[in-house]
């Protein structure tokens, strides 16, 4: 393949979610152009190598955006925009849309066409009648649990996945449980998230008064709050003095109920979002970063604290146990057992100040050694150059 | 305070939306008060069509999401009402508000929004569930009635979770209270609220259609079922948990969910995970005829529910004869009675759930039928539909 890949990284968002960003950020000018396709939300300053073409989701916008590539196409591409609206017939429930957002990757026609979800990778195997290669990422819901419960998306995955040209998996589990629905084994790469270089400043001696433990994330069942909480009543009832936040859990009763009920007011803070530098900052400060998901491919926040200098308890709940090694450089417990997970709460907090200093440092090491943007922006190149 | 506009009493009940042919306690509550020749209108913020039949006055609220426009249209057409079919009600309604303290922009709003209200003449004004009478606090005042509220359980337990202080202002008011059992009463009575004006009237259900002598037998698998909305509070996940260890002790059993909501997902998932996915059935919702069908041909019925008003489903499956297991949220330990009618077990303790149903499986069959028989007539005689209508008649008489 040519020097000067040209790479359409597709979320259907601009900007899309912050581990996404960081993979568009981080493979720019590195030797390839990227070219970003969909919805802008709000208006993002990116360097020169990366390309945003978006319509706003207004009807005017939408309107002008059509028409300045139907007329392009219809001009300088006409048979391959005719060859499109008939593939787009076939298949389309709202045509008019579906070409607003297919005729620009037409008529810009990247090397590559980099699918973020899987749930819309049907949307998108147009691409290879027209000699652009199609890789998908396989993330989270859309393969660990979504198809489990419904069978037509299963479905769907099965006559869709043998057209991908590689699958990136941000795990060997999630890379695994992608093979059920037909991901061919030699074209599954997994490509390991990567975090940015920690900021120093934010490294302190713990000096926490009660034994400070932080979640992050948004307040949905597959992270496994209601399971953290119902450990939270157990530690209460073994007289450890403890602190639990869960940035991002203020708003869902199911979470705020669950405190009330189990009488954890006084122990249990529910968050709204933060800022991600104020997320850093209260990683940083915590003496443990508790992921307590039933199911994740992998969870970039495990990774931001081992790089933060704080200890990291996750639930065996994917591909975090390819990262962390229990007693070793973090700490695993099998998912949905609140019992397994305050014991070892209650052992993380009797550590010698040597042993978790250790562990923190082999934390760090497997950080710096494997999931740095470095690595994670080589290992997409290579992936991208292989195909 | 209030003024019989009639000999006849009528009652203005309020709800969100016009109860639909499966939900039975409105519709039998408002045949029921109708039979005991109460007037009744019905106040609802939106209606379907289809399910308009009720054999009662409907009253409409105008749709004020309907964009700026016709906002301001029906906001004028508010106001002119307001001034010139019953403005003594709106300015009293407009007064009230003035002396709790809210802004002029609020109450202003508020004798906009509450207008199709002011229209009718009723001796009662009672809202259905907690949170429609908030932003109405004065509302049944100025139209000269007593006002009534009935909680039935999340209004009571989430709401004020979700909103804080929500019922800040409503409780201060002089309001009669429907609560479904004795513990809802004891937690409303923590926001000193006046023992005298809260009146327990548990749910019913109609004993006839549930009464069957088809009870199925104890087999070596074990037919275990819930009627629930897929809903978190339901406790599902942890029903799930429980009969994850009940197939690690080799008990064989199958499990069916009846209902649909926002967590099936969740749960079909935990199922997958916790290995038992195979001895689970999602029916989705089911019709009443389908509900008794499924129910007579299980064994035990389930309802490990988190928060839990009191549960109609558990009083079905019990005139039904299965032996029943619920969990101790709020009113479910009124509705069943543990060691007598069925089994009360600790709310998120899983184990504690598997360890009851092996228990339950392993009394005699001598046991289970008094119990059954003790449930059976217990439900027929204290929750039947005449019995509630009565009590309801009772409320509002005195």
């Amino acid at each position: 393949m040519n020097k000067n890949l040209k790479i359409a990284i597709y979320s259907g968002d601009i900007p899309s979610t912050t581990f996404i960003e960081r993979l568009i950020v981080g493979l720019s000018g590195r030797n390839c152009h990227i070219f970003l396709f969909g919805f802008i939300k709000h208006k993002v300053s990116y360097n020169k190598s990366i390309s945003v073409f978006a319509y706003k989701n207004t009807k005017f916008h939408k309107a002008i955006y059509l028409l300045k590539y139907s007329s392009l196409l219809f001009l300088f591409k006409n048979k391959k925009k005719r060859k499109l609206d008939n593939i787009l017939k076939k298949k389309s429930k709202n045509l008019l849309l579906d070409k607003v957002k297919c005729y620009p990757v037409l008529w810009h026609k990247p090397d590559i066409f980099h699918v973020q979800w899987a749930k819309g990778i049907g949307d998108w195997v147009w691409v290879k009648e027209f000699g652009i290669k199609l890789v998908l990422s396989l993330r989270g819901a859309h393969i660990n649990y979504s198809p489990i419960a419904d069978q037509a998306l299963a479905n769907m995955y099965k006559e869709q996945f043998p057209k991908v040209d590689a699958f990136h998996a941000v795990s060997k589990a999630i890379g695994k449980e992608a093979g059920k629905y037909g991901a061919s084994k030699d074209k599954v790469i997994v490509v390991y998230s990567g975090v940015p270089k920690r900021v120093e400043t934010l490294i302190k001696p713990k000096q926490n008064s009660f034994f400070k433990i932080i979640s992050i994330g948004r307040p949905h069942w597959v992270k496994g709050y209601s399971s953290a909480l119902d450990s939270c009543k157990l530690l209460k009832e073994k007289g450890l003095e403890f602190q639990y936040t869960i940035v991002g859990g203020k708003e869902e009763i199911e979470l705020a109920y669950q405190v009330h009920d189990l009488n954890l007011e006084n122990e249990v803070i529910l968050l709204d979002t933060l800022p991600y530098s104020k997320v850093q900052e209260n990683i940083a400060n915590s003496d443990l970063l508790l992921l307590p998901s039933v199911k994740e491919g992998i969870a970039n926040v495990v990774l931001e604290a081992m790089s933060l200098n704080t200890l990291v308890l996750s639930t065996d709940c994917g591909g975090i146990t390819e990262v962390i090694k229990d007693g070793k450089n973090g700490f695993i417990v099998p998912i949905r057992d609140p019992e397994a997970m305050a014991n070892k709460i209650i052992m993380i907090s009797d550590l010698q100040t040597t042993e978790k200093k250790e562990i923190r440092e082999k934390a760090l090491k497997t950080i710096v050694d494997n999931h740095s943007e470095q690595h994670m922006a080589d290992g997409m190149l290579a992936l991208y150059k292989n195909i | 305070m209030s003024v019989s506009k009639s000999d006849i009493i009528t009652i203005g009940l309020v709800l969100s939306s016009v109860p639909g042919y499966s939900e039975t306690f409105f519709r039998s509550k408002i045949k029921g008060l109708q039979r005991h020749g109460f007037k009744v209108i019905l106040f609802v913020d939106y209606i379907n069509e289809d399910e308009a039949d009720l054999g009662c006055e409907v009253v409409v609220a105008k749709n004020f999401n309907a964009g700026v426009l016709k906002n301001t249209w029906y906001s004028f057409l508010a106001l002119l009402k307001s001034f010139f079919l019953h403005p003594s009600k709106s300015l009293t309604l407009y007064r009230l508000n003035k002396i709790d303290g809210i802004s002029f922009k609020e109450n202003f709003k508020q004798v906009i929004l509450n207008q199709f209200f002011l229209a009718q003449n009723v001796d009662w004004l009672h809202f259905g569930f907690g949170m429609l009478a908030v932003h109405r606090e004065n509302v049944a005042e100025a139209m000269q009635a007593k006002m009534a509220i009935s909680f039935r359980g999340f209004d009571l337990y989430l709401s004020p979770l979700k909103h804080p202080k929500c019922y800040d202002l409503l409780f201060k008011k002089d309001i009669k209270y429907h609560v479904l059992s004795q513990e809802m009463k004891e937690d409303l009575l923590n926001y000193n609220i006046n023992s005298k004006n809260i009146k327990v009237i548990t749910p019913a259900i109609n004993t006839q259609f549930f009464k069957s002598e088809r009870q199925a037998v104890f087999t070596e698998k074990i037919q275990l079922i819930t009627v629930a909305r897929l809903h978190w509070k339901k406790g599902i996940e942890y029903t799930l948990e429980a009969l994850a260890h009940l197939k690690n002790k080799g008990i064989a059993f199958h499990y069916t969910v009846i209902g649909d909501g926002a967590e099936r997902e969740r749960l079909i998932f935990a199922a997958h995970q916790l290995g038992i996915l195979d001895q689970v059935t999602f029916t989705g919702k089911l019709s009443q005829n389908e509900v008794k069908t499924k129910l007579e041909k299980a064994n035990i019925y389930i309802q490990y529910s988190i928060q839990e008003g009191f549960c109609n489903a558990v009083l079905e499956a019990q005139v039904l004869g299965l032996m029943c297991v619920v969990s101790n949220a709020e009113g479910l330990s009124e509705n069943v009675l543990d060691g007598e009618t069925g089994w009360v077990v600790t709310k998120r303790k899983p184990k504690l759930l598997t360890e009851k149903i092996v228990e339950i499986i392993n009394v005699s069959e001598d046991l289970k039928q008094k119990m059954r028989n003790v449930a059976i007539s217990r439900v027929l005689s204290e929750f039947n539909l005449e019995k509630q209508q009565e009590k309801f008649v009772h409320f509002y008489q005195n």
